[in-house]
């Protein structure tokens, strides 16, 4: 469940019971860290004690990443110490943080998808009965006691690639333990979770914790913070700004630490009514992965999708856009059918898709902003084949002013943009290309609470506009709050659809089969 | 970082430069001359190489020794001469890669006033006479010959009848296209002695073995095969030993090489077309310096040609 | 790395190509001569063409092996052209059809095939060389009129015609990758051939045109090589794969795709082609030149890979 509660819901006893103010664990003192043209970290101090959920919030760019790279070891900062045990430490490389017990888990997990799971839990330091012998019957006793330990059983001779994402993730976290770690830093480990998957990571955090282990946790999710954070400490332009105890503070403070100033509203006001049918799907199907899925979409409306991970709304986005091939079925824009057999033929329609991956499926990384901005619309800048680059220029300068992209130049590559920024600039490309029917997967994931707004505001421009927009998230209140209506998807079929002003959180969650 | 790695790369350089380079260092004016083989990984050149030396140490000249890495390459030997023009040498003796590939080279040898003696294999005499080539000698032994030499020898042992396999070089070489032609005109007078096959193995020791492995699967009653070089014959008696059929199939090889050489006393080979790279090779460098001289030369030297038996093979120089 | 730090890559090489030549200036007098110096055009620009083609390749995420086959068998499917009196004008024109249609074949392979294009680039090497030996009967085919041969051998205000052909390609070479609707696709779709897909660019159609392109230019290099050498060889041509992606690689294209010039490969070209002729003025050992061109390929890499960490 994940609603907001009130702070008198969270647990009792941890926060009222005379706490000793322990040694900390770990502390940064004056951490500097400079970039050419920009400073990441500037002198910043962080105490994480033990036993105790800290939670790093900040907007993209905050130098949350690079705070966390320090930790790791994986950059070395320019100027301040880090102490562990009352020790100064140098964490030169990520060994060296290792052993001092620092564990990082990345959003993108690093496990060997062939290998097992117990081969994953102790790859590189597999016990040995002698060198070079692998101990196997020992490896799997103790990865399967470390899962047990998290409260999740496996079977750890299975290959990892056959895990779902929320097992791949217990098992980063049992190799992190496998390493002994005293202070596990997770980065947004929940962006790609279901609900009853979070449920599961957090008693497994709960464990960590009552166990000693000090947890750094990144999140974006005002709703994970207060249920899972003992302390918060906001980050904002490379300088540590607050400190909270979670009971001291409140959602409204914490979005005022990140940005320095009050966002009004989470979602917009709109005005106006949807109007005729923009988008006919009849009958979409593929093989085990969408089955006979018929919806419409109308002019200036907003139709959120929801659905379990693995429900089948990625598969839906993707079968319109032409990405992937649909077995029946048709796709009509307008009332002219469009021919979905490539992006390229759907795109001529006026069909868009923002994906739900920006970084592998969304942008050309090394290409500048200006580039990806204009790839689907190339041709119409270029005379004889040429592209006569001042008017591509002016072009996607006009997007980036409109869009508030913050780079430097149009000629940044894109893949240096803060996440919020890139997904700007996929919008840029499809607002370029005046798309009609744009499908937005998971548009705010991973985005700070101000980008998540200008996005917002943006899509409402849109549909004011005229077009209609295809919005998948696995974010209940977004979808409720952003929403004309809801469509229910489950195993690949259409669930149901509900009209979004008249649904609550209760009904979407009965009908996506989630036990409240 | 950079400035290290183009230290490193700076200093390898001036190793070259300075430890490799294979002339003597300056002051005498010593006449240079150049010999541009065909590669350097053939013991026929290597040879070559040694009797080339041996004379320029003789005469006292300095001696400068070049090839492409690998045989086939001609534009690359084409460009070794162009910079050897460039580099100013007093005279030139090339074993040609391709007898018309390698014309328009010479042909700036010419006009930077160089002689040019060419060895082994000749310049192909329509695109010379084209180009108006002055070559000033050609050293070599005739290939025809060679193999006329082998084939009476298969006439004389077989008898008059036997079943041949023969191993080609690379197609298209004038000095594998006359030692096949002068053994098929050998043997033609004799009806018994059949070719059951004729495969190139590209000069090489180990098409030589696959290539002879082969032809065994395919003709079980091969009792010769006759390889154009020896390197290819030393890689068919490899796949004769694998097949367990040692001391029942004749192999007859050419270039005399030191292997084969052994292979013959020891009784594991039959024959050797031996001509004399060495020779040709001191020649090359005497006609040289007699052109530097102004002396006049026989515009054709041939070295002599022998075949190496095992009755031979005691009677061999010592090398 | 972005496009945009090119150019000071670019300057980079370019001053290991300077120091280079200063080095040879100070080791031998015959280096630094106006005949020496366009010898060294002259020898770069077959290597030099085959990796403008290469180029476009490895920057859409590819590679192609079979660029040394193609030579040969454009250059032997030529000469017979030629040597059945075919005008220049017409004989020309099919070497280059014929390393178009190897390239489109090997396009092919890749997209509608699914082939890794190592895999079928690999393939057509032997085919293309086995075709070519099959077409010359293993020999060489040459002699050809003084009208064809002036490609190779003709100059220009003392500049080879080589030499030129070489600049012409590099010079259109350049506005294609640079300038067009095409040359920014061959950029997407090898740094991310996914997301270029799902922005509706072509990516089947696009990198078949870069296989065929690298087709045509070994086409090309075929037809100086021909004149150059006034033979066609079915065995030419090896071993020129390698020497083209050293040249790319030495001009700062990465193997991943998505970033590369054409002035990068050129000038890598060149530092080859000086590298090759200055050993030989200097008269190195055939076995040590093979080391010194190894390392400097090597070196060339580690100085690329260390710059881009330092920039991040």
């Amino acid at each position: 469940m994940r609603t907001w509660p009130s702070p008198s819901a969270r647990r009792p006893g941890y926060h009222t019971a005379p706490m000793p103010d322990p040694a900390p664990l770990l502390q940064m003192r004056g951490i500097c860290k400079r970039f050419p043209g920009v400073v990441a970290l500037d002198r910043v101090d962080l105490d994480v004690r033990t036993g105790e959920v800290l939670v790093l919030m900040g907007e993209n760019g905050a130098g949350k990443s690079t705070l966390m790279k320090v930790l790791a070891g994986a950059e070395r900062p320019d100027a301040g110490d880090v102490v562990v045990d009352g020790r100064p430490v140098s964490l030169a490389s990520p060994r060296v943080a290792r052993r001092l017990g620092i564990s990082v888990i990345h959003q993108e997990l690093t496990l060997v998808p062939h290998l097992s799971v117990a081969e994953n839990v102790f790859l590189g330091r597999a016990p040995r009965r002698a060198p070079g012998l692998v101990d196997w019957r020992r490896m799997r006793a103790l990865a399967d006691s470390l899962l047990r330990g998290l409260g999740t059983t496996l079977d750890v001779r299975a290959p990892v690639s056959r895990l779902g994402i929320a097992h791949q993730q217990m098992v980063e976290v049992a190799r992190a333990l496998s390493d002994e770690a005293r202070v596990l830093v997770m980065d947004e480990p929940t962006s790609a979770l279901s609900a009853a998957e979070v449920d599961q990571l957090f008693a497994a955090i709960e464990r960590l914790v009552a166990r000693g282990v000090a947890v750094v946790y990144i999140s974006h999710r005002m709703d994970e913070v207060f249920r899972i954070g003992h302390r918060v400490s906001v980050l904002r332009d490379g300088r540590h700004v607050a400190t909270r105890a979670i009971g001291e503070t409140s959602p409204a403070e914490l979005v005022k630490l990140m940005a320095d100033r009050e966002i009004a509203e989470q979602y917009p006001v709109r005005r106006g009514r949807p109007g005729s049918p923009l988008l006919e799907v009849r009958h979409l199907a593929r093989r085990g992965v969408l089955h006979d899925v018929s919806f419409t979409l109308h002019r200036g409306e907003i139709l959120g999708v929801a659905g379990l991970v693995g429900a089948g709304r990625t598969e839906l986005a993707r079968a319109i856009a032409g990405a992937d091939p649909v077995e029946a079925g048709e796709v009509v824009v307008e009332g002219r059918v469009v021919r979905c057999r490539s992006p390229r033929e759907a795109i001529a329609g006026g069909v868009a898709l923002l994906p739900e991956d920006r970084k592998q499926q969304g942008l050309v990384l090394g290409m500048s902003v200006q580039a990806n901005i204009t790839l689907p619309t190339l041709a119409a800048f270029a005379r004889c084949g040429l592209v006569k680059r001042r008017a591509e220029t002016s072009e996607a300068q006009r997007q980036i002013a409109g869009l508030r992209v913050r780079t430097p130049s149009p000629h940044t590559p894109a893949g240096s943009l803060s996440g919020g920024n890139q997904q700007k600039v996929v919008l840029a490309r499809w607002l370029l290309s005046h798309a009609r029917v744009l499908l937005f997967d998971e548009p705010t994931r991973g985005i700070d609470v101000a980008a998540r707004r200008d996005i917002y505001d943006l899509m409402v421009a849109l549909v004011a506009g005229g077009a209609g927009i295809l919005m998948i998230s696995s974010d209940l209140p977004e979808v409720l709050g952003m929403s004309d209506r809801v469509l229910v998807m489950r195993g690949g079929r259409v669930q149901a659809v509900f009209d979004a002003g008249r649904t609550d959180a209760q009904v979407l969650q009965a009908a996506l089969g989630i036990a409240s | 970082m950079r400035r290290v790695i183009a230290g490193i790369l700076m200093a390898t350089l001036v190793a070259a430069a300075g430890c490799n380079r294979q002339t003597a260092p300056a002051g005498e004016a010593r006449p240079r001359v150049a010999l541009v083989l065909k590669t350097l990984n053939h013991p026929y050149f290597l040879d070559m190489q040694r009797g080339a030396r041996e004379a320029a140490g003789r005469l006292g000249v300095e001696l400068v020794v070049q090839a492409a890495e690998r045989e086939l390459d001609v534009e690359k030997q084409v460009q070794i001469i162009e910079n050897l023009v460039q580099a100013g040498v007093s005279a030139l003796c090339v074993a040609p890669s391709g007898s018309r590939e390698v014309v328009s080279a010479i042909a700036k040898a010419n006009q930077a006033g160089i002689p040019v003696v060419v060895v082994d294999t000749r310049v192909d005499a329509d695109a010379a006479a084209a180009a108006g080539l002055k070559l000033v000698s050609f050293i070599g032994s005739d290939n025809y010959q060679g193999g006329r030499i082998a084939g009476e020898f298969l006439v004389r042992e077989s008898g008059g009848t036997a079943k041949v396999a023969i191993l080609e070089g690379i197609p298209g070489h004038e000095t594998g296209d006359s030692r096949l032609r002068g053994f098929r005109d050998a043997i033609a007078a004799s009806p018994g002695i059949r070719v059951l096959a004729s495969q190139p193995a590209n000069w090489e020791r180990d098409q030589g073995f696959t290539v002879f492995q082969n032809l065994l699967q395919a003709h079980r009653d091969l009792d010769t095969v006759f390889a154009c070089n020896d390197l290819m014959a030393l890689g068919a008696l490899e796949a004769i030993a694998a097949a367990g059929r040692d001391g029942h199939i004749r192999v007859i090889g050419y270039d005399a090489l030191d292997d084969a050489r052994k292979a013959i006393a020891e009784g594991r080979m039959d024959a050797s077309v031996a001509q004399s790279p060495e020779e040709m090779g001191r020649l090359a460098i005497e006609t040289a310096v007699k052109a530097i001289r102004g002396e006049a030369v026989p515009a054709e030297q041939m070295v002599a040609i022998t075949l190496v038996t095992r009755e031979a093979a005691g009677a061999a120089p010592a090398r | 790395m972005s496009r945009l730090h090119v150019p000071a890559r670019q300057l980079g090489t370019l001053a290991g190509l300077a120091g280079l030549c200063v080095l040879l200036t100070i080791l031998t007098p015959h280096f630094l001569t106006v005949s020496n110096l366009l010898n060294v055009l002259e020898q770069t620009s077959i290597n030099a063409i085959v990796a403008v083609g290469m180029t476009f390749v490895i920057v859409s995420g590819g590679i192609d092996l079979s660029v040394g086959s193609i030579v040969a068998l454009a250059g032997v499917v030529l000469a017979s052209a030629l040597r059945h009196d075919w005008p220049v004008a017409a004989a020309v024109p099919v070497a280059l059809a014929v390393g178009s249609a190897c390239g489109l074949a090997n396009g092919l392979l890749v997209t509608a095939g699914r082939l890794p294009p190592f895999i079928a680039t690999l393939g057509m090497m032997s085919v293309a060389r086995g075709l070519a030996l099959m077409w010359a009967e293993g020999r060489p085919i040459s002699g050809f009129d003084e009208g064809f041969r002036v490609i190779a051998t003709g100059r220009i205000a003392m500049v080879p015609a080589s030499a030129l052909v070489m600049l012409g390609v590099y010079a259109i070479g350049q506005v294609v990758l640079s300038r067009t609707v095409f040359g920014r696709h061959v950029y997407a779709i090898g740094g991310n051939e996914e997301a270029s897909r799902l922005s509706g660019v072509p990516v089947y159609r696009e990198k078949a045109a870069v296989y065929a392109l690298s087709g045509a230019c070994a086409g090309l290099a075929s037809v100086v090589l021909t004149a150059r050498l006034n033979s066609a060889q079915p065995t030419a041509g090896v071993m020129y794969e390698l020497d083209a992606i050293a040249a790319t690689v030495i001009g700062g294209t990465s193997l991943l795709g998505g970033q590369g010039t054409l002035g990068g490969a050129l000038i890598g070209a060149l530092i080859m082609g000086v590298l090759r002729n200055g050993l030989n003025l200097l008269n190195v050992s055939a076995f040590f030149q093979q080391v010194v061109i190894g390392a400097v390929i090597i070196v060339a890499v580690l100085v690329d890979t260390a710059l881009k960490r330092r920039r991040g």
